[in-house]
């Protein structure tokens, strides 16, 4: 198997396979930026779990957050970097050249 | 790939069916997140662009009419500029809304590119060209054309969202 830089396969990122780095990749990816409670919402996740998931894409450099007071809460909101950008998608490149697309 | 994560979890590569499945599973995801993106601005707003768009045509066609018409050059001139700047101030307050209800980046760029490319292009053409073909022939009649087709425009659209919204998120 080719691993040159233009092979697919390159981009595929054991950090973001974890299905649920992954969800919540593609939440973040369509919709620029979303708040915590959201991202929980929409992919049904316990906050630990998505605590967890996101402390981990933090940590790599993919996702960032800012953090904003509305109605004298604090909120988090998350998004990806642009580095977390390059690989969600380089990521979704090596899934489609497994699936044959 | 390096991640830079600590010890990140390796997977074996996937076979192509569970790589199809992945791949479908951030399709849907992508559906659902495009649903909260294409959410409507609220009632208020739409009416608020709605009298904004159909007044434009008619104040830019008196701004830029040859000789006074109805009301002063420096009349139209600021009352565009005020519609406009208190249009602006409205417009940043229902974006902090929209954000703070939906819980996501406002972005255009998830909407259906079918509906937004004709509007980037048409709006502008349907709010300045009714003032200059007023200009060119005298027929105030245009300007009215401009001002109710725009308000069209806006009517169609908001509804168009309000279905869209409706339907990916049922």
């Amino acid at each position: 198997m080719s691993t040159g830089p233009t092979d697919p396969m390159a981009g595929f990122d054991h950090l973001i396979h974890a299905p649920n780095r992954l969800r919540v990749c593609a939440l973040l990816d369509t919709t620029g930026e979303a708040e915590f409670a959201v991202l929980q919402k929409q992919l049904g996740l316990s906050p630990s779990a998505l605590s967890k998931h996101a402390g981990a894409l933090i940590e790599a450099g993919y996702v960032e957050q800012r953090k904003a007071v509305r109605d004298t809460r604090q909120r988090v909101w998350l998004r990806l970097t642009p580095q977390g950008n390059k690989a969600y998608h380089g990521h979704l490149a090596a899934l489609r050249a497994i699936v044959g697309q | 790939m390096e991640t830079g994560a600590s010890a990140p979890d390796r997977y074996p590569l996937p076979t192509s069916d569970e790589a199809r499945a992945t791949l479908a599973e951030a399709a849907r995801i992508r559906t659902s997140a495009t649903a909260l993106s294409a959410t409507p601005w609220p009632t208020w707003f739409a009416t608020t662009l709605t009298a904004y768009v159909a007044f434009f045509p008619v104040a830019y066609g008196g701004l830029f009419a040859d000789d006074r018409w109805l009301l002063p050059k420096a009349a139209w001139a600021a009352a565009l500029l005020s519609t406009t700047a208190a249009y602006l101030a409205l417009f940043a307050l229902a974006a902090r809304s929209w954000r703070q209800r939906t819980g996501v980046a406002l972005r255009f760029d998830v909407l259906p590119k079918r509906a937004t490319v004709p509007l980037a292009i048409g709006m502008p053409a349907l709010l300045m060209g009714p003032a200059w073909a007023f200009r060119a022939t005298g027929q105030a009649g245009w300007l009215a054309f401009g001002a109710v087709a725009a308000a069209a425009v806006s009517v169609g659209f908001h509804l168009a969202f309000v279905r869209l919204h409706g339907k990916t998120t049922a």
